[in-house]
Order: structure tokens, then C-alpha cells, then sequence
């Protein structure tokens, strides 16, 4: 009982913990239209500025969580005004490998400021420890996290459902032409969404700097695949089917590790085939 | 004196200086050919180790020794008078990528010797691409003992050498130290690759070797940048060992010290072993997060051995670098003071008259006396294990109760099949 608890209350935090990032580039990809290689080197430079902020202004941890990816904003803009724009219309190999490039600029630029090195934050004074959960203990932060995923996605839920930016973006989305006609200008909608998800994505980067404990050059690179996955089995551009695919994938993962050790990396990637298999859409994938 | 001896002395010593400086002119009279440097420079070091991705702080470890190794070595007049130049490329952790920079030392910029190499999956994709590119390579940081048992003993690529200290620390010290724990439940939580298998395999045997009582109750593998180990602790904490023997490193270790911290697994379990836990990454990224009384160890420890040369070493890498040299630092920088040991003893830089040289040398080093051994290439030297402990002169844990075991008491033995080629020894 002690061990399926704890099994599944790591699953929820680490499935949560891959929302906050996917959540971002479902967004990306629901409005834009564009697979973000990118999205995982926002969530870095999230850490990186959170930690920063963090460790050199003395700030407190929130201060960090607030300014970091607020500067990570500014990034995203840059990406999306004066690259991602000149080739929305071509080939989507063409903007994967675009957002590739920035991958390797970032992770490079990243090395420049901050060094090769590991990073290791100080640990927090609040939300920091664990407290026991049937004789054992749990990390307040994780609890946390599992707390912040849901708020995230309801949050996200409500902008696009029930408020007036919500409906033109989701308008836009769904036919550009017809919204630019009618007066709106889809092209700074465009870059707002885009820096919208790159905050989403920083966010997640500043949430991590507790999560894991460190922060290298490179980090980003792990969690954009896990990111994908959610996405893919979720639904190319479905947040409900990202929320849903990333619970899913951690609660899953978990169980694999503890139970079926020898099979805790293919399990994910079973279910992916699968999903694929039945619903090339993914969960809740709308077909295009 | 003597008409002929005055010649000796000016005349012959001036001519053969003269014949040098021009590299030996077409004019140069034959019996000068003799006094002509038999080096030539400059002599070129290729070197790497990755550069990128979530392991990128090694490479810039190993830059640091080998950058001032070629400084120290080129302020005192270079490898057998000749300057050395060094490059210094990303390996990242590909093999392809090992051998694509491996072809480009020799075939393109004509490096005269190869160091480096953090991953032994690489290490032992280039074993076969040394024996044809024929260079001397010092691997420097990948620690399969497959490389030095398969690849030099059996298969005789005799170009690769290693300096750094193989599986079998990680592996058998460690039993020899776990047999004097009262500790008879043990677990592990390892990297799902080779090395974290090869590891905990040897540490079984052995520890089963030395203390038959020894039960092994619980692993999880984690594979290759797992950032979350909350499941793997899960399973440790299930199995309610006595003891930990886990071989994660890097980044990796500090992520899963922290949380298995959170967890109170080191409140529950009292013997905890990481044989890589003496990293400098590791102690300065966990500071003071490291829980006291772990037991870890390295490839290099910078407080052994407790000598003016090594004491000297480490003051002048503060120095210049401001830190304390990781173990790849260490092993960087005498990997090339081998070579130049190896080179001045061969009068050459051939491949052929290296590698004898190198065989059976005995040198000094920051890490105190390294022997290769003749018959498989790899250094035989002995490092410390040690309990973590404050130390008010260090941001970060240190070791205390050092206790040394020598390495011919825990190396495998050639012909490395067959009973008593692994410890423990009867």
C-alpha cells in the first residue's frame, strides 16, 4: 500500500512536472502551427534566469520564478518576430530544423553566460523538506508541483474558452485568412501566443530549478522529447490531450520503474505505438 | 688538448647546432646526420572529451589539466626541445562522433598523440580505429575494463593506453571496503548501460567472495539523464537494505543525492557507497547537501596523496584556474607528461617507439606513482575511499578516514579469464 502510494504520488509529480513544459508547445502548435524544437531551450534559459535572478539579486525564490521567465519572454519574441514568421508558409521539415538551430544557439549561449559546468541551486527554505505520507516521506515541492499542473491547465482553459482574446485566438487558429479579414491582426496575435508559450515553457524551467536540483547546458534537450511524446499521444495541439497524455506517461513510467524495471523505458514508448496505431490523432487530436 | 679534441668540442658542437637550426641541411656533412634532433616539432596533442550537452562541465575539467600540462611543459623548453600545440575537439558522447574527431587528429591536422575519451562505449568503438590510424591514444576518463582486457590483452590494438583508473575501483574496492560494514542487505541504484551493470556485477562477486553472508536484495537502473529517480527510490526503500552501492555520477548523482534525501533513504539506510562520488562536480554541486559518512571515491582524489608534489600541484591548478582539479583534471595533465616521459625515453615520436616506451614505465604524478603495465596498458595506481565529513576550509564535504587499498590487491589479473584472474585472490 506504502509502495503503490508513493508510486503513483511520483508519477503525478514528475507527470505534472512534463505538462508545465508540453503544455507550452501544445499551445504553440494549436495556434501556430509550428513543432518548436526551441520550446526545450526555453525551458533551460527559464532555469538558468531563475536561478539567477535567484542566487545573484538575492531574491527570494518567487522573485526568481516571476522575473526568469519574464526575461526568457523576450527570447521567444525574437525567435518568433524575425525567424519563425518568414517561414510559417513553407514546409514544416523547414521550421524544425530552424527551431533546431536554436537549440544549439542557445545551448551554446547558455555555456558562454553561465559556464559548461553544473549548476547546483541552494536548497528552499519554503516548500522545502517532506512531510510523511504513510510512513514515508514525500517532498513538500513535488506536492506542489502536483497542485500547480492542474491550476496551470485550468487556467489555460479558461483564457481560450472564456474570454474575448480566448475566442480570437482560437478564430485565428482555425482559419487565418477569416480572422485577418475581419480585423484581426494575426500576425502580433501570432507573436503574442508564441511568447505566451515560451513564458509557459521558462516557467516550467523555474519550477524545475527545485524539481531536479540542477541545471546543465543540454537540459532542455531531454525533457523537449518527453514533451513531444505527450503531445503526440495527447493530440498534436490539444492541451486537454496533453494534460491527459502526460499524467498518463508519468503515473505509467512510474509503475514501470517500480514493477517492471526491465521494461520502464519501453512501456512510454509502447503506449506511444499504440495510441498511434488506433488514433494517428493521438487522444485528442482533432483529424486535419 | 689536442688538434682532434678542440674540434670535438667547438667546431663539431657549433656545426651540429648550425645543421639542427636548419633542420639538417642538404649540405650538412653525413657524420651531422647524428646530431640533428631525432624529434621532430611540433609536436601535436589531439585532444577530447564533451564539450556539450547536460556532461559539458567535463570537458572544460579536462581542458584545464591538459592546457596547463602543454603550458608548464612548453615554458620548460617542449617535449624533447620541440613546442607542443594541443587541439581541443567535442566528443560528445556518440561513438561516431569519437571516431569522426579521432580520423580528423591524425589524417587532417597529423596529431602525433590522441587523449581524452569520456564514455567507454567510445573508448571501445575506437580500439579498432587506433589499431589503423596508429597513434598512441591515452584514454583518459572511460573506465571499461573491456577496453584494456579485450582490445589490448587479447586483440593487441597496442596503441591505446589508459591512465585513469578502471571499473575495477568502482567495482571491487568497494567490496573491500563493504565487507567490514556490518551491512549484509544490499541494493543499488545504477545507470542502465554497460557501466552501471559491469559495476554492480563485480562488486557482487566480489563482495560474495569476501563475506559469503552478503545478500543483494534490490536494483533499479536508471537510464542515461534521468532527472527524476523518485521510483528508483521507491524500490530501494520497499526492499529496506542495510546498504547502497550506487555508480550514478555526474549531474545524475547530485539529482538523485538530493531526492533520496527528501525521501529519508539515508536515515533508513545506513551504508551508502558511491564510487564516483569524489567528483569535483559532485562535492561542489551538492555542498553542503551531501550527507555526512557516505562512503565515495574517484579516479583522483585532490587531498591524496598527502605529498609536496601533489600538495604543489594543487596549489598551482588553484592558481591558474581557480578550483580544485577534478579527477579528469588530473589524469588530463598526466596523461601528457606520459607522453613526454614516453617520447624523451623513445628519443622518438613513432608509434611503435612510444608504445614500448610506454609499456612497463613507471612515472610520477599528482596522483603519486602510476606503473603500465606491460601485458594490457593500463596504469596501475592506488586512490583513497573515504567517509564524506565538513571541513571549515572547503564550501563542500571532503573525505575523512581515508583508507587506501593497493591496486594489485583489487585489479584484475591478466590473462583475465579463468579462476583467480579477479579478486578477490586466494
Amino acid at each position: 500500500m506504502q509502495s503503490y502510494v508513493h508510486v503513483i504520488l511520483a508519477g503525478l509529480s514528475s507527470g505534472m512536472f512534463i505538462w508545465l513544459v508540453a503544455s507550452g508547445l501544445t499551445l504553440i502548435f494549436g495556434v501556430l502551427g509550428v513543432l518548436n524544437f526551441a520550446h526545450g531551450s526555453f525551458y533551460m534559459l527559464g532555469a538558468y534566469c531563475s536561478f539567477t535572478v535567484l542566487k545573484h539579486l538575492g531574491a527570494g525564490y518567487w522573485t526568481g520564478l516571476l522575473l526568469g521567465p519574464l526575461a526568457v519572454c523576450a527570447a521567444g519574441f525574437v525567435v518568433e518576430r524575425f525567424f519563425l514568421r518568414h517561414v510559417y508558409r513553407i514546409a514544416l521539415p523547414y521550421q524544425l530544423l530552424l527551431t533546431f538551430a536554436f537549440v544549439l544557439i542557445f545551448d551554446n549561449l547558455v555555456k558562454i553566460v553561465w559556464g559548461g559546468g553544473a549548476l547546483s541551486p541552494p536548497s528552499l527554505s519554503f516548500l522545502g523538506g517532506s512531510v510523511p505520507i504513510l510512513g514515508r516521506n514525500f517532498p513538500v515541492y513535488n506536492l506542489f508541483i502536483i497542485a500547480v499542473g492542474p491550476a496551470v491547465a485550468l487556467l489555460l482553459w479558461a483564457l481560450l474558452e472564456k474570454t474575448w482574446y480566448g475566442r480570437i485566438i482560437r478564430a485565428s487558429s482555425s482559419d487565418r485568412e477569416m480572422a485577418a479579414s475581419l480585423g484581426v491582426r494575426v500576425p502580433a496575435l501570432f507573436t503574442a501566443v508564441f511568447v505566451f508559450g515560451t513564458w509557459l515553457g521558462a516557467l516550467g524551467g523555474g519550477l524545475a530549478v527545485p524539481y531536479v536540483g540542477l541545471l546543465t547546458p543540454g537540459m532542455g534537450e531531454t525533457i523537449i522529447i518527453e514533451a513531444f511524446i505527450v503531445a503526440v499521444i495527447g493530440g498534436l495541439g490539444s492541451l486537454k490531450g496533453a494534460f491527459v497524455g502526460a499524467l498518463v506517461i508519468g503515473v505509467l513510467s512510474a509503475f514501470g520503474t517500480r514493477f517492471f524495471p526491465a521494461f520502464d523505458m519501453a512501456l512510454t514508448f509502447i503506449l506511444m505505438g499504440g495510441v498511434l496505431l488506433w488514433r494517428p490523432q493521438g487522444l485528442f487530436g482533432a483529424t486535419r | 688538448m689536442n688538434r682532434r679534441d678542440f674540434l670535438k668540442l667547438t667546431g663539431a658542437g657549433s656545426l651540429a647546432a648550425a645543421a639542427g637550426g636548419l633542420g639538417g641541411g642538404l649540405l650538412a656533412p653525413k657524420w651531422v646526420w647524428g646530431a640533428t634532433p631525432a624529434v621532430k616539432g611540433p609536436i601535436k596533442i589531439g585532444y577530447q572529451a564533451i564539450l556539450s550537452g547536460t556532461l559539458a562541465g567535463y570537458g572544460e575539467f579536462h581542458k584545464m589539466g591538459a592546457v596547463m600540462a602543454i603550458e608548464e611543459i612548453n615554458a620548460k623548453g617542449g617535449i624533447a626541445g620541440q613546442k607542443v600545440e594541443m587541439e581541443f575537439r567535442d566528443s560528445t558522447t556518440k561513438a561516431d562522433e569519437a571516431i569522426k574527431n579521432a580520423r580528423y587528429f591524425v589524417d587532417s591536422w597529423g596529431a602525433d598523440y590522441l587523449a581524452g575519451i569520456d564514455s567507454s562505449g567510445q573508448a571501445l568503438a575506437l580500439a579498432p580505429v587506433m589499431a589503423q590510424l596508429d597513434r598512441p591514444l591515452m584514454v583518459t576518463h572511460g573506465a571499461t575494463e573491456k577496453l584494456t582486457e579485450e582490445f589490448v590483452f587479447k586483440n593487441g590494438v597496442r596503441q591505446i593506453f589508459r591512465n585513469c583508473m578502471p571499473t575495477y575501483n568502482d567495482g571491487h574496492a568497494a567490496a573491500f571496503i563493504a565487507k567490514d560494514f556490518p551491512a549484509v542487505k544490499w541494493s543499488t541504484v545504477s545507470p542502465k548501460y554497460e557501466y552501471g551493470f559491469t559495476c554492480w556485477k563485480m562488486f557482487q562477486d566480489s563482495l560474495k567472495g569476501l563475506k559469503p553472508s552478503v545478500q543483494f536484495v534490490a536494483e533499479s537502473f536508471a537510464p542515461f539523464g534521468t532527472t527524476d529517480f523518485r521510483s528508483h527510490i521507491n524500490t530501494i526503500m520497499d526492499a529496506k537494505p542495510d546498504g547502497l552501492y550506487s555508480t550514478e555520477w555526474a549531474g545524475e548523482l547530485i539529482s538523485f543525492v538530493r531526492q533520496a534525501k527528501e525521501a529519508g533513504l539515508f536515515e533508513k539506510v545506513k551504508y551508502v557507497m558511491f564510487p564516483v562520488g569524489a567528483a569535483m562536480d559532485v562535492l561542489e554541486g551538492l555542498g553542503k547537501d551531501m550527507p555526512d559518512n557516505i562512503w565515495i571515491s574517484a579516479r583522483y582524489f585532490f587531498q591524496y596523496p598527502n605529498n609536496k608534489e601533489n600538495n604543489d600541484w594543487v596549489a598551482r591548478f588553484n592558481k591558474r584556474w581557480n578550483h580544485y582539479p577534478a579527477y579528469v583534471s588530473e589524469t588530463a595533465y598526466s596523461s601528457i607528461y606520459a607522453y613526454k616521459a614516453a617520447v624523451e625515453k623513445a628519443g622518438s615520436k613513432d608509434t611503435k617507439a612510444v608504445v614500448a616506451a610506454l609499456e612497463g614505465m613507471e612515472m610520477n604524478s599528482p596522483a603519486g606513482k602510476r606503473v603500465f603495465r606491460k601485458e594490457d596498458h593500463q596504469a596501475m595506481y592506488d586512490v583513497p575511499w573515504g567517509k564524506t565529513k565538513s571541513d571549515p576550509k572547503f564550501p563542500f564535504k571532503v573525505m575523512g578516514d581515508m583508507k587506501v587499498i593497493p591496486a594489485k590487491e583489487y585489479f584484475n589479473r591478466p590473462p583475465f579469464e579463468g579462476p583467480g584472474t579477479t579478486p578477490p585472490f586466494k
